[in-house]
């Protein structure tokens, strides 16, 4: 007994240790924390769980036997809770084989994945990993897709959340890219599909991995990631934040967090936040800001499509999922990227039961070539296809314009919006006045006289919410400075809404 | 009494003139550009009337738009306020003419005071102080040493067409003197072609003291004590205080007294304000100018005095006689007052225009118009509302923030405290600069003159010259605030019965790169923290998502403002604002292997100093650009904006494209 208890320390001791101290310094001298570092920082103190401690891989080939093993095999895997909400995680050790995938090292993420949605919790992905492991070949390869096929499993099932804090290349970057989110480090993660190496011999490309995949890349360029953080512990502390608002699977409500905020508040500087001059912007996020609890508001994906803007907040406690055009960039108007981001955004709210609100002043989509020869059409498609899929409830308020097609897309009363709210300013139309007109009364095009009179008369029947309200499809003209009393109604009235969509193995978006 | 009066005026002292005019029972009527359609002082009159464009020459400056809007309303008077036409002869003579009272001096007086010229000839013949010089050219060095002996040094020599700081001497002797005659006269032929050369006194050390006076139609007149106007920057006031710190009793009185009698020398009915500049050696004071108006800094004399100066303008202007004497006037306790304008001090207090995202001035116990309490407090006078717009029309002026105490120490205080509650965001303000003249110590003294913000601050304001006297009250607040955010999400539901999260008391507060390990623990109203062996007690009502903390801190009372910015706090107190991070110390230790990442090195970018379209790239990449040429240009409000080199470079990447709009501090150009 004394035996095992003393090799039961020994191995604990060398499990901590990961690939040893020398390696840990290393890493330190990265700037980056250790995989178990990171979990402590990430969960309430002392709460952590660990499995798998003595795992070690079964690989004796390229000299990788006996000798080589180190119990954990590069992974630490566990569950333990973030703010007493409970979590599964599991954090790559780039000290041990430079965190490597094994396939013993899949297995023990599978474990947890597996436990995970039987319990309905999210999972946490800490990822700090150099790829597959080579000695091993194929069993390495089928231990990545042995992940793949969880994430898909558990997709729309439970959240799951990745933090790229080190290196994730080749393979490894679909498990991240199937999850909800992704978060990265900046300097110190990277994700592409192949590196800069590859990349100079097959299209003499000269790029550098921070280039080619760094935090700032995907988080401005390529909208893979969704935030980019300073440094692990930034990051890591932020993700607690973030955790708060996600429910723990797609079978509960929302987590509540109380608040002093009172949902009748009024806010009369809105009243004066659409300019008088229809082309001047604004900055929709002040309106998010005043509308949530506290002006407390989680933004996603701040530096890419920043037409439009998503994020999470809170209203009366709740989160709800914010879904704006933001005026101050490309007038707001959607595009490839922005439809896409959306999109995205809207599914995860709707499979995992968090109410989306939605302004809009949205001017159309945008036009030219680049965006029809990228597929605008199908793009778009995905936006409009998520808002008509939806059955969380939807609060929609019209600040400015809503024009064309993008007024059906934004989540309209058409598109079974629950409560479709507009302000004084709002326009509902086809298209702005001027363009209208030019349509419409084409004869008169070398009238300007005539084409101002015919825009002034446009502008007066549709540049306004009155045509939208007679037809029902805006359920209340609002002032500005009750939107949030008339969004925290809206939502608890909502609150036990339930409709449901005709059975079907899945719908067919156009991915 | 009128019935009805017009303000020819807009922002905060036309909403100041409607209070005084509401509670004498008078309708007021405003007028107001097309870019103040939406402001608050057309919201508080009980008529307002449209008078053009927004450019000033377009409406508050043209006459017969106000008249007009007179005769439209039916308004019996106007109030000018300060500035437009509040000291137009011809605007006083042509509302005369047609009938409207004009609730200001005479046109006449307005006219003798106008010229700078005449009214120093007036103020010699009405035996005021002026300041003693020769006006004749000078020709040689023996006859300026004579002129010299007979001013009484030091005096200043300076050329006719002098200016830009050339062709001016000071000398405090005869040889500097002699000398300092030759060199000027040369610089001054070189440089302008012209070597007549002048001389006046030097008044050393020179103060800003105004005298502030009163006159009805009776001929009766009164001075209401004095306001010093020493803080200033580039000719700008920047605070006034009430009284002056420098003045005896003797210097007051002989200057009230000499401001009366030019006051009376030109038949003065009305409020105005004889300007002089005393030397701070001396004590010698010297007649400048006169104000023929309503001064911005006119509530300091309505704090010490107890009276309402508009409503005194008006009765006067309607006839009525002033109802005391000079023994009757009150000089009570200590009045300071603070310009927060829309400006941004760390960028050289270039002007801040857009929207006023939130404006919440501190809390009040003053009202202009209405009694003063007799402890003082703090009054604010504005023009503008949280959402409103500041435009890039009209002056940066956007509020005045005034307190009135017992003592000059006080009333600092007050201002203080005051300026940590005084909330601005949307726009740039200059509440850091303020908070660091209260507590600079030659102005706590009293022992400054008009040079003090160029000798204090030479190379500009910026932000080391905010260093925060008491550390621990940033460091206690960050880590009460952290522990308040930790408790509510503690609350959080669907924790595991039995496993739920508590935060801990042990947290350690990183503030300027250090760490202050402290202790937080939960008290009754708020929590008491323990830092470096002292236990401090903060108590607060304070709520998430206020940007404004009011609470105690040890007992005392204190204001601060707090904004949870990703996982830093933003404080800012006493013109401090500091960026705070509150741990727990196994992060803490963690948090210290984290790489220190320098802030990108901005001076190898062109940003966008402002939100705007970006119309046009003057450069190309790989082209070498000279210092003062033209880089880009941004088209912001209706405005060219044109970018500039700040000095010599090479352009590496145009990173913005025109026609694209840009963003604060958005990257247009990279230099090599």
């Amino acid at each position: 007994m004394h035996d095992i208890n003393h090799q039961l320390d020994e191995k604990r001791e060398r499990a901590r240790l990961g690939g040893g101290q020398k390696r840990i310094d290393a890493q330190h001298a990265k700037g980056k924390l250790t995989a178990r570092e990171r979990i402590e920082v990430l969960l309430d103190a002392g709460t952590f769980e660990e499995w798998d401690m003595f795992k070690e891989h079964r690989c004796v080939d390229f000299g990788m036997d006996a000798a080589e093993k180190i119990p954990g095999d590069g992974v630490v895997t566990g569950y333990g809770t973030i703010n007493g909400r409970m979590v599964f995680v599991f954090s790559q050790d780039f000290t041990v084989f430079g965190g490597a995938l094994s396939e013993t090292h899949a297995e023990k993420i599978c474990k947890i994945m597996d436990h995970a949605m039987k319990v309905g919790c999210p999972v946490i992905g800490l990822n700090d990993s150099g790829g597959a492991r080579i000695q091993e070949g194929v069993a390495a390869l089928g231990g990545y897709a042995d992940v793949f096929q969880r994430n898909v499993m558990a997709s729309g099932v439970i959240p799951q959340i990745s933090m790229i804090m080190g290196p994730s290349a080749g393979g490894a970057v679909y498990s991240p890219s199937m999850t909800d989110f992704i978060f990265m480090v900046k300097d110190s993660s990277y994700m592409f599909v192949t590196g800069p190496e590859v990349v100079k011999t097959v299209t003499h490309e000269e790029v550098t991995a921070e280039e080619l995949g760094g935090a700032i890349t995907h988080t401005t360029k390529s909208g893979v990631a969704d935030l980019a953080f300073e440094n692990d512990v930034d990051a890591l502390l932020m993700l607690r934040r973030f955790f708060n608002y996600l429910p723990q699977n797609n079978r509960e409500k929302v987590p509540v967090r109380p608040t002093s905020d009172p949902a009748e508040r009024l806010d009369y500087s809105l009243d004066t936040l659409v300019p008088e001059n229809a082309n001047k912007p604004y900055d929709i996020k002040e309106l998010i800001l005043k509308t949530v609890d506290d002006g407390d508001f989680f933004e996603l994906q701040p530096g890419y499509a920043q037409n439009i803007v998503i994020g999470f907040g809170r209203m009366e406690g709740q989160t709800v999922g914010v879904v704006a055009n933001q005026p101050m960039v490309m007038a707001g108007c959607l595009d490839i990227k922005s439809s896409i981001k959306a999109a995205r955004f809207v599914r995860f709210c709707d499979a995992f039961n968090i109410p989306i609100i939605t302004f809009v002043d949205v001017p159309g989509f945008m036009p030219g070539t680049s965006q029809e020869y990228g597929g605008i059409i199908k793009h778009g498609a995905k936006l409009l296809y998520a808002y008509a899929e939806c059955t969380v409830p939807k609060v929609t308020v019209i600040t400015r314009k809503a024009y064309g097609g993008a007024y059906d897309v934004m989540a309209s009363k058409h598109l079974r919006g629950d409560v479709n709210l507009a302000w004084p300013s709002a326009e509902i139309a086809v298209m702005g006045a001027k363009g209208a007109v030019e349509i419409i009364f084409r004869e008169d095009k070398n009238d300007p006289g005539k084409l101002a009179a015919r825009e002034a008369e446009y502008k007066a029947k549709f540049a306004n919410p009155f045509v939208a309200g007679a037809r029902g499809f805006i359920d209340d003209v609002i002032q500005p400075h009750e939107t949030r009393k008339r969004i925290c109604r809206s939502l608890a009235m909502l609150r036990n809404k339930k409709i449901e969509n005709p059975w079907r193995k899945h719908g067919n978006i156009p991915l | 009494m009128f019935k009805k009066i017009l303000i020819a005026n807009r922002g905060e002292i036309a909403c100041r003139v409607i209070k005084t005019a509401r509670k004498m029972g008078i309708k007021t009527v405003a007028v107001y550009s097309e870019a103040d359609r939406g402001a608050l002082h057309v919201d508080l009159a009980d008529e307002a009337v449209c008078i053009g464009p927004a450019p000033s020459k377009e409406s508050y400056l043209v006459m017969e738009k106000i008249i007009a809007a007179c005769k439209q309303t039916g308004a019996e008077a106007v109030h000018p306020g300060y500035g437009f036409l509040s000291e137009n002869e011809e605007f006083s003579r042509t509302l005369e003419e047609n009938g409207i009272t004009f609730i200001g001096p005479k046109h006449y007086s307005v006219a003798a005071m106008g010229d700078k010229i005449a009214s120093k000839k007036l103020a010699l013949a009405a035996k005021v102080n002026v300041i003693p010089g020769y006006n004749d050219p000078i020709g040689t060095p023996e006859e300026a040493v004579k002129i010299a002996q007979g001013i009484g040094y030091p005096v200043m020599i300076k050329a006719s067409a002098g200016g830009g700081g050339k062709g001016l001497r000071v000398a405090f002797n005869d040889k500097e003197c002699a000398e300092g005659f030759a060199s000027c006269k040369h610089e001054a032929l070189n440089a302008f072609g012209d070597d007549r050369i002048f001389m006046e006194k030097f008044v050393e050390e020179p103060r800003h003291i105004e005298i502030q006076v009163m006159g009805d139609a009776q001929g009766n007149c009164v001075y209401l004590w004095e306001r010093e106007c020493s803080i200033q920057r580039r000719h700008q006031k920047v605070i006034e205080e009430a009284p002056s710190p420098f003045l005896d009793e003797k210097t007051r009185k002989a200057m009230g007294e000499q401001a009366v009698a030019l006051a009376k020398a030109v038949k003065y009915q009305s409020a105005g304000t004889v300007e002089f500049v005393v030397g701070g050696k001396d004590k010698q004071f010297y007649f400048l100018e006169m104000n023929t108006r309503l001064q911005v800094e006119h509530p300091v004399t309505e704090c010490i005095t107890g009276l309402d100066l508009v409503e005194l303008m008006i009765r006067v202007a309607a006839g009525e006689k002033l109802p005391f004497g000079q023994n009757d006037i009150k000089r009570e306790g200590w009045a300071m007052e603070c310009r927060i304008n829309a400006e941004d001090p760390f960028r050289n207090f270039l002007p801040s225009t857009g929207r006023l995202v939130k404006y919440r001035p501190p809390a009040t116990s003053m009202e202009a118009a209405a009694p003063m309490p007799a402890s003082g407090g703090v009054r604010v006078d504005t023009g503008v509302f949280e959402g409103g717009e500041i435009s890039m029309f009209y002056d940066s002026m956007i509020a005045k923030l005034i307190v009135h105490g017992s003592n000059r120490d006080e009333a600092i205080a007050r201002m203080r405290e005051a300026l940590n509650g005084f909330i601005i965001r949307g726009v740039s303000s200059n509440i850091a600069f303020q908070s660091a003249l209260m507590k600079n110590p030659r102005f706590v003294n009293g022992n400054f003159n008009t040079g003090l913000i160029g000798e204090e601050y030479p190379r500009g304001f910026n932000a080391a010259d905010l260093v925060h006297e008491n550390p621990t009250l940033l460091i206690c607040v960050a880590a009460a605030v952290h522990r308040q955010y930790l408790a509510r999400s503690s609350a959080i539901s669907g924790q595991m019965p039995g496993h739920d999260f508590s935060p801990g008391d042990e947290y350690v507060v990183i503030l300027h790169d250090q760490y202050h390990p402290v202790t937080v623990k939960s008290a009754l109203g708020g929590w008491d923290v323990t830092h470096a062996g002292t236990t401090y007690p903060i108590r607060s009502t304070w709520q998430f998502g206020q940007v404004r903390y009011e609470g105690t801190f040890s007992g005392v009372p204190f204001n601060m403002q707090v904004e949870r910015i990703g996982l830093y706090y933003r404080l800012f107190h006493w013109g401090t604002q500091a960026d705070v991070k509150v741990l727990n110390p196994h992060s803490a230790a963690l948090q210290k292997l984290m790489p220190f990442k320098a802030p990108p090195d901005t001076s190898k970018f062109l940003l966008s100093p402002m939100p705007g379209l970006l119309t046009e790239v003057s450069v190309k990449p790989g082209q070498e650009v000279k210092a003062g040429e033209t880089l880009a240009k941004i088209e912001a409000m209706k405005m060219e904006n044109i970018l500039k080199a700040e000095r010599d470079c090479v352009v590496d990447k145009i990173e913005a494209q025109p026609g694209e709009s840009l963003a604060v501090d958005q990257v247009i150009i990279a230099f090599r």
